[in-house]
């Protein structure tokens, strides 16, 4: 196990350097003045020049990649040009809100399709099994962005059941306690609905076919022959065991919720990383665009591995 | 059994309290505000600074700062008869000396920060140094170019000393907004990029900051210390952040939001056609063109500019896009300003002629192959159009159909607004779709006059005409509007016979306004002009 | 016993599939220009089965009327947007045009810009998906068959990719570069192949075992010859179900980033990017999003089906096999 540990923690360190490095090669390969964006097309040539030297852009690039690369190593990862403040102040800013939504939404499809493949399973090839697996192809098959879009225009404008964006209301900054956070859960339900939606398609469509499987084996059988009814050999037995590889499966899916959330979070507004990433995009905020970069793999890096040691605890077969 | 049922009871029942809850919460919104009432305000994004002298500047952050901060005069919105003049705000009066090179301003003795300092001439003093220190690499550089000194006379009287005597004298003394010396002058210049102001914030103006929610909302509350109590009459104005006009605009339709600043033209009848709303329709001061890189050989010779001009179908351009909220584009002056010369007429849609004019600069279509050429080299060229903006893509798809019609082939390209200014200012593109928005002051210089080598200029099109650049110096040195008045017409006329860009429209300002609001003398200038008066019914 | 019936998913799968390729290479061809701009204010966002009468000018510019008579020698246009006046001497052509999808708000007609959007996304996966085979086979192969060393660097170096953050990458890219239809097809098809490659070396390394291939060994063929004709052909049933899949996935990947502005490039047209210039306009003009994202599901559930029934297939035969 700290064998493992070890390996894994080496491999990652590896990786997010990989992920530096490139992300630093294709920022420095830019076609174009990065300074020039900046500043004002008026200002005179040597209020430019002593504007890219406090921004450290006249030294070669390989001083500025160790000097970038020492900082990320003790955690400093820069100024933003367009905030003006700490990358690591504005990333810390808007990560919560990413995790928030990513997180409730992959528990919520996780449920959403857990609970689909159950309800289909009560009697497989049935109607209502035949009717949900309809369903979750469908809703597998839809984009996010659709059903974002669709939710945003029936719940917030047409019906005006939900606010259309954003986490909080006007002056909802001012409620505290109960109120507060209603306020915030009012604001929650559509983009993590539209999270949730399309993922507990995909999630019931592999579920379904995962646990068919596991029934039809020998131990389920057993289970029966000894006395369990049908659905305690379901529950006990065969769920634990499809379950196994839908750990694998989250963790193989976070770079997609770190990201996928992305389009979520620019349709309803929400202050997260994707919204920042793409301002900053925008406004070749060079620090904080590599510094949300490295964030972002670290995240996904962690985790995988963390994926793989819960798939390890969980599955006494497997051996670090 | 039994106990399974029980769960399941138990299960539906939470379920049914957290809808039920959910509902609830949708019966009670934040309880309304008290007397003075509230504003919310849609903007696109959020304000990254709250000092207006660190780089990155927006027009948003424009718009807050007139909330925020102090300013010697304010400047009124009659730029369309004459050159705009000033009412006192800060400074309640001035004088200016008999050889007119020093202008002496007093300020108000009740004048206060919102944390109770007194708002003296050291802090005039002090904005001034910030605004000429070549560590900021804010335009005040070039602005306050004429002025020679600020000397504080005693707390309450401050003196410009000016090198010349010109017209412009009090609108570059009043350019930009009055910083707290007490706050923030002990941050050292070096260090002014990488701090963060909103930390140590002061402000002077009607409003100060309640809340910032970064990229969500900004919340303004009354201010208590300043000087034109009883006013402002809101509580509040709110600022929220909504990334697409589409989405402000729905917001707007269903309540969320008040105010909204940039309309699209085709939304317009929605907000017209809707009671609560109202529909503004201000002379706007953006224009837009498609700058031709003179200095690339097709570009080069008048003939082909002006064949370019004429080929594009301008009026059906500003019908499609605009639906009527915009004037077709004459020349460097806007239409809608004081010194606009009227005996120019926008050109006329005439491909005919068009395609004379080709013929005598030299294109044919030698080889047939439906693209002209001229010395072996065929008629195409890249239109650079910045990325995000759905009316000049639109434009720049007219723009090729018409064009195409010629034997013109122009591929529209688009390329993300920081990369599209470092192309222009390094003068490596063909062609660009471009909007200027024109400050209330004549200004021909900075986009007419052929660009010194080391750039610093926005005549990204490598306009150069020494006649032009002549009568531009003639015009500044003028002592007075009257005497710059004719040089103007002239510099008007010749441009626009050289054609080195083509005008296409000048749009209209539309703000969508909820008609709760009372009390608002909205300019194209400034959304906020008397913001301190508005008041906010039910 | 009686031969195992194609499985009904695998056939509707495919028939999906083939009926939208089909559509999108001939549909063009028969359903106009969808570049062509027609006199934005009269046909500008009409609603689909609306009926024009187009008069095309000498000069090259459209007028779009609801009717258009003709008299003395001129020609009449009522149109929304005020009635025109022409000369017969400058009118080209007249023609009677029906939008079956409506128009966008520069006129140009929605059915001929699905079609030929269709082309672009479906050609974007098809070959992404390519891509990703022939580099996932391959490596798959090579970690499989080879092990150790070789097969150590190759998995490692599929786990990192696949903990790239592709979305920020793209973000990156698409700021500093221009995106373009290779590029995206190159990253889409080089973060996919990982799957496959696992895939493959999973069925190798059972293969492997297997007395066809221990007795082609043993006589001494070649690896080249072992994997091209006895590892191949087994690993197709697999590798098309798990092609399906990537199909799906990769026309989705594609439609949210052209939605995002990141992939397909305006004036090109995919079903992602016709969302998004859609998006402005909805709900009121909803023709310009709903048909292109029903396109877009449509070839999904079809890859999907087609999954379905290769494996549905496979584990038929399976069961059938003595």
């Amino acid at each position: 196990m700290p064998r493992f540990l070890l390996r894994r923690f080496a491999a990652a360190i590896v990786l997010v350097w990989l992920v530096a490095t490139v992300t630093f090669a294709l920022v420095s390969l830019a076609p174009g003045d990065a300074a020039a964006g900046l500043a004002d097309p008026r200002v005179a040539p040597e209020v430019r020049e002593r504007f890219r030297r406090d921004f450290g852009l006249d030294r070669p690039w390989p001083a500025r990649y160790l000097t970038w690369l020492a900082g990320a190593a003790r955690g400093d990862l820069g100024v933003s040009w367009v905030h003006h403040r700490p990358v690591a102040a504005v990333l810390a800013d808007a990560v919560p809100a990413t995790a928030l939504l990513a997180g409730l939404g992959l528990l919520l499809e996780i449920a959403g399709g857990l609970a689909l493949a159950l309800v289909q399973l009560r009697r497989p090839h049935g109607r209502a099994d035949r009717a949900l697996t309809a369903l979750s192809l469908v809703a597998y098959a839809l984009p996010a962005f659709v059903v974002a879009l669709l939710l945003q225009y029936l719940f917030a404008y047409r019906f005006r059941l939900l606010p259309p964006s954003h986490t909080l209301s006007p002056g909802g900054e001012l409620l505290t306690g109960l109120p507060r956070l209603l306020d915030q859960l009012r604001h929650l339900v559509l983009p993590v609905a539209a999270i949730a939606l399309t993922g507990a398609g995909a999630v019931a469509r592999y579920l379904r076919g995962s646990l068919l499987d596991e029934r039809g084996q020998l131990y389920v059988l057993a289970a029966r022959a000894r006395g369990c009814s049908e659905r305690r050999a379901l529950w006990a037995h065969a769920l634990p065991n499809a379950l196994l590889p839908l750990v694998t499966m989250v963790g193989l899916s976070l770079p997609f919720l770190i990201s996928g959330s992305l389009v979520i979070e620019v349709i309803f507004a929400w202050p997260g990383m994707g919204q920042t990433m793409v301002a900053a995009a925008l406004a070749r905020d060079l620090p904080l665009l590599m510094g949300g970069t490295l964030l972002a793999t670290l995240a996904v890096v962690a985790g995988n591995a963390l994926a793989d040691l819960a798939y390890a605890l969980v599955d006494p077969r497997v051996r670090l | 059994m039994a106990g399974a049922a029980m769960t399941k009871r138990t299960r539906s029942a939470c379920w049914l309290a957290l809808v039920l809850a959910l509902l609830a919460g949708c019966a009670r919104r934040p309880a309304p505000p008290a007397a003075g009432g509230e504003v919310v305000v849609g903007i696109l994004a959020d304000i990254s600074t709250f000092n207006e002298y660190q780089s990155l500047g927006d027009a948003y952050e424009a718009q807050v700062m007139d909330l925020l901060f102090p300013s010697l005069l304010v400047e009124q919105p009659d730029w369309q008869e004459h050159p705009p003049t000033f009412a006192p705000s800060l400074a309640t009066r001035w004088e200016t000396s008999a050889d007119g090179r020093v202008i002496t301003f007093h300020l108000r003795p009740d004048a206060r920060w919102s944390d109770g300092v007194p708002i003296t001439a050291d802090d005039v003093r002090f904005t001034f140094d910030v605004q000429r220190d070549e560590r900021i690499s804010a335009p005040g550089l070039e602005i306050k170019r004429f002025i020679e000194a600020v000397e504080v006379v005693d707390p309450h009287t401050v003196r410009f000393a000016f090198s010349r005597v010109y017209p412009y004298q009090l609108m570059d003394a009043n350019d930009g907004h009055v910083i707290p010396k007490h706050a923030w002058g002990a941050v050292p210049l070096e260090r002014w990029e990488s701090t963060d102001f909103g930390a140590i914030l002061v402000t002077g103006g009607p409003f100060r900051v309640a809340s910032h929610a970064r990229g969500q909302t900004l919340v303004l509350e009354r201010d208590p210390n300043w000087w034109g109590a009883p006013r402002p009459y809101l509580d509040r104005l709110v600022f929220r952040v909504v990334p697409d006009s589409g989405g402000q605009l729905a917001q707007l339709l269903a309540g969320h939001l008040d105010l909204v600043e940039v309309v699209p033209p085709r939304e317009a009848g929605r907000v017209a056609a809707s009671p609560e709303l109202e529909l503004l329709r201000l002379p706007g001061r953006t224009w837009g063109f498609v700058a031709w890189n003179n200095r690339r050989p097709a570009f080069a010779d008048r003939d082909t500019r002006c064949a370019l001009s004429l080929a594009i179908n301008r009026p059906t351009l500003v019908e499609s896009v605009y639906h009527g909220f915009a004037r077709l584009g004459t020349g460097p002056v806007l239409a809608s300003m004081w010194a606009f010369n009227k005996a120019l007429a926008p050109l006329p849609f005439d491909p005919a002629r068009a395609r004379e004019l080709l013929a005598r600069a030299g294109w044919r279509d030698a080889d047939g192959d439906g693209t002209v050429e001229r010395g072996g080299r065929p008629f195409e060229f890249d239109l650079l159009v910045p990325a995000g903006n759905n009316l000049r893509r639109d434009m720049a798809l007219l723009i090729q159909a018409d064009l195409a019609r010629l034997g013109i082939r122009c591929r529209p390209r688009e390329v993300e607004a920081a990369a599209h200014l470092a192309l222009l200012d390094a003068g490596d593109f063909d062609a660009s779709l471009t909007a200027y928005t024109e400050a209330t002051k004549v200004e021909l210089a900075s986009v007419w006059a052929t660009p010194a080598d080391d750039g610093g200029s926005y005549n990204f099109a490598g306009y150069s005409n020494p006649e032009v650049d002549r009568l531009i110096a003639e015009a500044d040195a003028a002592p007075d509007f009257e005497s710059a008045r004719p040089i103007l017409d002239r510099i008007q006329e010749l441009i626009v016979a050289d054609q080195p860009v083509t005008f296409l429209y000048e749009s209209d300002k539309l703000v969508a306004m909820n008609r709760r609001i009372r009390g608002a003398r909205i300019n194209s200038g400034s959304i906020f002009f008397n913001a301190d008066e508005w008041t906010a019914g039910r | 016993m009686s031969a195992p019936r194609t499985p009904p998913r695998l056939v509707t799968g495919a028939a999906t599939l083939a009926v939208l390729a089909l559509a999108v290479l001939l549909g063009p061809l028969l359903a106009g220009d969808p570049a062509a701009i027609v006199d934005p204010p009269a046909a500008g966002l009409l609603p689909p089965l609306a009926r024009r009468t187009v008069v095309e000018l000498r000069d090259g510019s459209t007028l779009a009327g609801e009717t258009a008579r003709r008299a003395d020698g001129r020609w009449l246009v009522e149109r929304r947007g005020g009635q025109r006046v022409v000369a017969e001497a400058d009118v080209a052509a007249v023609s009677e045009r029906r939008f079956w999808l409506g128009t966008d708000n520069l006129g140009r007609d929605q059915l001929a810009r699905l079609l030929t959007g269709g082309r672009v996304s479906l050609a974007i996966g098809a070959v992404a998906l390519t891509l990703a085979l022939l580099v996932g086979t391959a490596a798959g192969l090579a970690a499989g068959w080879r092990g150790g060393a070789v097969d150590a660097v190759l998995m490692r170096l599929a786990d990192g990719l696949l903990a790239v953050p592709i979305l920020f990458l793209l973000i990156l890219l698409a700021a500093l570069f221009r995106p373009s239809p290779a590029a995206l097809v190159a990253v889409l098809g080089l973060t996919s192949w990982m799957d496959v490659a696992r895939l493959v070396r999973g069925q190798v390394l059972t293969l492997k075992e297997r007395e066809f291939v221990l007795a082609a060994r043993a006589i001494g063929a070649s690896d080249l010859r072992i994997a091209v004709v006895h590892l191949l052909p087994n690993l197709a049933a697999p590798l098309a179900q798990g092609a399906a899949l990537r199909l799906g996935d990769l026309i989705l990947a594609e439609a949210a980033l052209s939605f995002l502005g990141l992939g397909v490039q305006p004036p090109l047209a995919s079903w992602g990017a016709m969302v998004a210039h859609g998006q402005e306009f909805f709900p009121a003009a909803w023709w310009l999003t709903f048909p292109a994202g029903a396109a877009v599901v449509t070839a999904v559930i079809g890859a999907a089906l087609l999954a379905d029934g290769v494996g549905e297939a496979a584990r038929a035969d399976l069961h059938a096999a003595p």
